[in-house]
């Protein structure tokens, strides 16, 4: 068993009365395609945002190789290597499409801002380093012939793309995305689930996902763990956690 | 080695043409002289300006604040060598003159970085309303200073700094289309589009809010220093937030985030009352009519483009009444301004004329172009501005 | 001075600060409604309020206050100030409906950045445009023509020490005394003016004179040793009808149908927009309603506190009640009125300390401090970004 590279452990947040997440553990391993669920309000997108250094946990722990990385502001998550997508697309809307996976890459910039001004040789080279980068990101996503347009102006199902290649540009060993598949039709989302599966194949990345087209985590993850109400209530392979009652009730409960 | 060839080679040239505006300044009227500097100043102010609020998306509107902490760093330090002897009241020889523009350069840096943190904590508006308040602090306790002068001023010995007016022009521009060109200048703006996303990806936020303010600042700082020599003579009325509000419209109004949009903003705004100065005195019925005749023409057309956004011509049968109803409007306003006693056979002097005209054109231009004379785009020298493969 | 602050002028001056205070809470109302709904910071409020004083010089002079017109008599002047009132409100109202119809609809799809500038210019037009037209107002001496309402209410805080009034009683009988005295001898010696008394003459005239100081040093020895209040009439009456405005606004907003769509605007101007609600018709309604609040306040301003006017007086008080407005939370209706208050205690608090040249400076100081502590100001919430 190797180490895993997240752990939450008996990780809580609480907004004034309400506890948002509440003593939620769990580990993930490298390498993993690993599947968090539960129906709205759960406290996922919670998690995320506890895991990014958005928000501070209560009590409680959140590892990443090892490492205690609690309160750790989120742009120096990001540099630890940890990359996100946003529920509610975050993208530089009046930017490019390329400028937006640049920006991605600019944290492992290695000149100075007065390089930059100054307009040496250095920050022009890792410009154009970062831009190839960006390129081929582009390339991996789909992306490349809309390199020039702004962001804003594509498609709904290529804005998430577009997020998910600027995360991967700042070089993350763990991916969160947050529902990727959301607003895609069966067969963007089928093409993205074969995406996601080659970011691990090809590129060795442990991705941590939200969503809630279940067709769609069941067939990609290889573990998941349900929240309702800021706890845990069941964890496993796919085929369990489809026959899990407690999932069954929580998704379908208040219905009955 | 082609690289440097072009760099040095512009640097030549920027410093060339600084001269040679040098020249023509020397070789024409103070007052030529005089515009020729306060074009070069406001052009500074804008350009730095833009970096703060139109490229870093921080809602600055004190900028006046700053380049009064350089013009009174300057003074202050004029006034100082002044008591040393160090220069005499003839004249302040350049090597001083650059002295000062570095140490206001600072000081106004350091003042930048004040401002630059609350805007750690505060967004929008009320980092705006911080930052008129930081300006109209510092105009009073200078007003209460009597080593800066109080409210009567301060004098410092001239020097003609046309030259190193546009030097630090083409120096702050150039610095900001620098940035532009990199992945830094990205990440300022990827702070203007989402700070939280911004953050998620690395970006420093904080660092970046305060670089943009300490560098924004700077460059107004040096502006200031080099308002004290060229004028000789500063005071607070010199930086009231009107000067504030000029600079922000000149960012406004050139496109937000456009560098040759401000550069041309402010180069119109600042010429525009300029040469309405020299205007002649008028009839002031005959400005009222036109004032009236102009608001209602701006209304027609405003109109009009409203119902070019459903698919129709500018030129509709409603435009022309709307003219002429614009027309009529002015000449009716104009004798009806005759007919009252207290408004009859006044004329008014220009220099009371031109801030309304100068008013009336801002108002004109954001409703017929809100986006900016170029909007969000860069103009023209597309090697130059724009971005080799984007 | 050097016997430092004046402890018993605290309370006056806190009277004082909070009937400034009421002024720029006016003003500073119609600043939060604007933001409130269009999230716009209507640079152009203070020129409104600086027409509203125009407005009410203009109908005072009108009705005569400054020709002496015959049967202009204090009696009917509370009328004459009703008029000021009403008319100072009815034209800022319909001037803000104005600049918000022709300056700032067109602007509202584009960036709210659009929109501010087009305010500062309408500002500046108003006001240089309005150096054109507008004659500087005359000083304090004849603004107080305009205020009929003379004299103090007076209200004792802390009785005067009764023993302290035997010993001026005392110090009274004994000046009569002398000064019949001094009267007598005046007469024995047969002189026209006290000043040709003989020597000896001279001496009771000097016991009569040092007798008057002591009765005068006794009896202000009494009156300090109580405190009371002194409110003008004239503010006392403008505080009052500030308070009645601010009700009346109060139940406007909280208990009528307006009110409530004013509120959903406030709260989410594209939903309330979906939900059927005419949301020109509201930021119309807004308008109308703060600026002709500005009106209330402009009026008040030029009759009772005698400020010197010119077409650049609504920079200083816009932007002071601007401050006030952010002081509360932008947007919050009882956070303008606290932060008016504020400001007006803060400045005059600052004089009586004896500052009064950074009187202009303590608005902004404060403001930096609450906002370095409480972002939203002190009533409002700053809004937490939802990831």
């Amino acid at each position: 068993m190797p180490d895993p590279i997240l752990s939450l452990q008996n990780a809580t947040i609480q907004f004034g009365g309400l506890v948002a997440v509440d003593n939620v553990t769990f580990d993930i391993n490298p390498g993993e395609l690993f599947g968090l669920i539960g129906p709205n309000g759960a406290g996922k997108t919670t998690c995320f945002n506890l895991v990014t250094g958005v928000y501070k946990p209560t009590s409680g722990n959140i590892l990443f190789k090892g490492k205690v990385i609690n309160g750790i502001p989120p742009h120096k998550v990001a540099k630890l290597g940890i990359a996100r997508t946003f529920q509610n697309i975050r993208l530089f809307g009046a930017l490019s499409v390329l400028d937006n996976v640049v920006i991605g890459g600019f944290l492992r910039n290695q000149t100075n801002i007065f390089a930059s001004m100054a307009y040496l040789p250095g920050a022009i080279r890792e410009t154009e380093r970062l831009r190839d980068q960006a390129m081929a990101l582009l390339e991996v996503m789909d992306l490349a012939d809309e390199a020039n347009g702004r962001a804003s102006d594509l498609p709904y199902g290529k804005q998430r793309r577009l997020e998910i290649a600027r995360a991967m540009a700042t070089q993350p060993d763990l991916l969160l995305l947050d529902e990727p598949a959301a607003g895609m039709n069966p067969q963007e989302s089928e093409d993205l689930m074969n995406t996601v599966r080659k970011l691990r194949d090809d590129f060795g990345k442990t991705v941590l996902l939200i969503e809630h087209d279940m067709k769609f985590v069941m067939n990609l993850c290889e573990r998941i763990v349900v929240l309702d109400h800021g706890e845990e209530i069941a964890r496993g392979v796919p085929v369990e956690i489809r026959s899990h009652p407690e999932v069954i009730k929580a998704y379908l409960g208040e219905a009955c | 080695m082609k690289f440097w060839a072009v760099r040095f080679g512009s640097i030549g040239l920027a410093v060339l043409v600084s001269f040679g505006i040098g020249m023509i300044a020397q070789g024409s009227s103070g007052t030529v002289s005089r515009l020729l500097a306060l074009a070069g100043l406001y052009v500074t102010l804008a350009v730095s300006l833009n970096l703060i609020n139109g490229i870093t998306g921080q809602f600055s509107i004190g900028h006046a604040a700053f380049y009064q902490v350089g013009s009174y760093t300057a003074a202050f330090l004029a006034s100082i060598l002044l008591s040393r002897g160090v220069i005499s009241n003839l004249g302040t020889p350049i090597p001083w003159v650059l002295v000062a523009v570095a140490t206001s350069l600072v000081t106004a840096g350091i003042a930048g970085l004040f401002i630059g943190l609350p805007s750690l904590r505060l967004r929008g508006d009320y980092l705006a309303i911080v930052t008129l308040g930081f300006g109209e602090i510092l105009r009073i306790v200078i007003q209460n200073t009597p080593q800066l002068g109080g409210s009567y001023g301060i004098n410092s010995p001239k020097a003609f700094v046309v030259p190193y007016v546009w030097m630090l022009t083409f120096l702050c521009v150039g610095v900001c289309r620098n940035l532009l060109q990199t992945a830094h200048g990205l990440s300022f703006l990827s702070v203007r589009e989402d700070e939280v996303a911004s953050s998620a990806m690395g970006v420093n936020v904080t660092r970046v809010k305060v670089a943009a303010f300490v560098i924004g600042s700077a460059f107004a700082g040096a502006a200031g220093a080099l308002l004290t020599f060229n004028e000789g003579f500063i005071n607070v009325n010199s930086f009231t937030m009107d000067v504030s509000f000029i600079i922000l419209t000149m960012v406004v109004l050139g496109g937000t985030g456009s560098v040759t949009g401000s550069i041309v903003a402010a180069l119109t705004l600042f010429i525009l009352p300029e040469v309405l100065r020299d205007a002649p005195a008028m009839p002031l019925n005959a400005v009222l009519g036109t004032l009236a005749g102009i608001a209602l023409l701006v209304g027609t057309i405003r109109l009009a483009m409203d119902h070019k956004g459903l698919g129709r011509s500018i030129w509709m049968p409603k435009t022309y009444i709307g003219i002429g109803i614009a027309v009529a409007g002015g000449i009716v306003v104009s004798v009806l301004a005759n007919c009252l006693p207290a408004l009859a056979n006044r004329t008014i002097p220009s220099a009371e004329l031109r801030m309304v005209i100068f008013s009336a054109v801002l108002v004109i231009m954001m409703l017929l172009r809100p986006q900016g004379i170029f909007g969000v785009r860069e103009l023209g020298l597309k090697s130059f501005f724009r971005r080799a493969n984007a | 001075m050097t016997a430092g602050l004046d402890a018993s002028a605290l309370p006056q001056q806190l009277l004082n600060g909070l009937m400034f205070g009421a002024i720029y809470a006016l003003v500073a109302l119609g600043y939060t409604m604007v933001y409130g709904v269009l999230k716009l910071i209507n640079f152009a409020h203070g020129e409104v309020f600086m027409v509203g004083t125009y407005t009410a010089l203009f109908v005072s002079w009108q009705m005569g206050y400054f020709q002496g017109a015959p049967g202009m008599t204090r009696a009917t002047s509370p009328a004459v100030l009703l008029l000021m009132l009403v008319a100072s409100m009815i034209v800022c109202g319909l001037l803000g409906v104005a600049i918000e119809r022709f300056a700032y609809r067109p602007m509202r799809k584009q960036a709210r950045i659009a929109s501010l500038i087009t305010a500062i210019g309408v500002s500046m037009l108003l006001q240089y445009g309005g150096a054109l037209v507008l004659p500087v107002s005359p000083p304090r001496s004849i603004l107080e023509q305009v205020n009929p309402y003379d004299g103090n209410l007076s209200i004792p805080l802390k009785p005067r020490n009764a023993s302290l009034a035997a010993s001026v009683d005392k110090a009274q009988a004994e000046e009569k005394l002398a000064a019949l005295a001094l009267e007598q001898r005046i007469k024995q010696e047969g002189v026209s003016s006290e000043f040709d008394l003989s020597e000896e003459g001279k001496k009771i005239r000097a016991a009569s004179q040092a007798a008057a100081q002591v009765s005068r040093d006794a009896e202000s020895r009494y009156n300090e040793s109580g405190m009371s209040l002194n409110v003008p009439y004239g503010q006392g009456i403008m505080f009052l009808a500030t308070l009645g405005l601010m009700g009346l606004l109060t139940y406007l907003v909280m208990f009528t149908k307006t009110g409530r769509q004013m509120r959903a605007v406030a709260h989410d101007f594209d939903s309330a927009s979906l939900m059927g609600i005419n949301v020109d018709r509201i930021v119309t309604f807004t308008f109308l309603i703060g600026s002709s609040l500005a009106g209330a306040g402009a009026m008040m301003c030029a009759t009772f506190l005698g400020t010197q006017l010119t077409s650049f007086v609504g920079v200083t008080w816009g932007v002071k009640a601007f401050v006030a407005a952010v002081l509360g939370g932008i947007g919050n209706i009882p956070g303008a009125v606290l932060g008016g208050l504020l400001i007006g205690v803060a400045e005059t608090l600052v004089v009586w300390a004896g500052g009064s040249q950074y009187k202009d400076a303590i608005a902004f100081v404060i403001l930096i401090f609450v906002l370095l502590v409480k972002p939203g100001g002190l009533l409002g919430s700053a809004k937490v970004e939802k990831v």
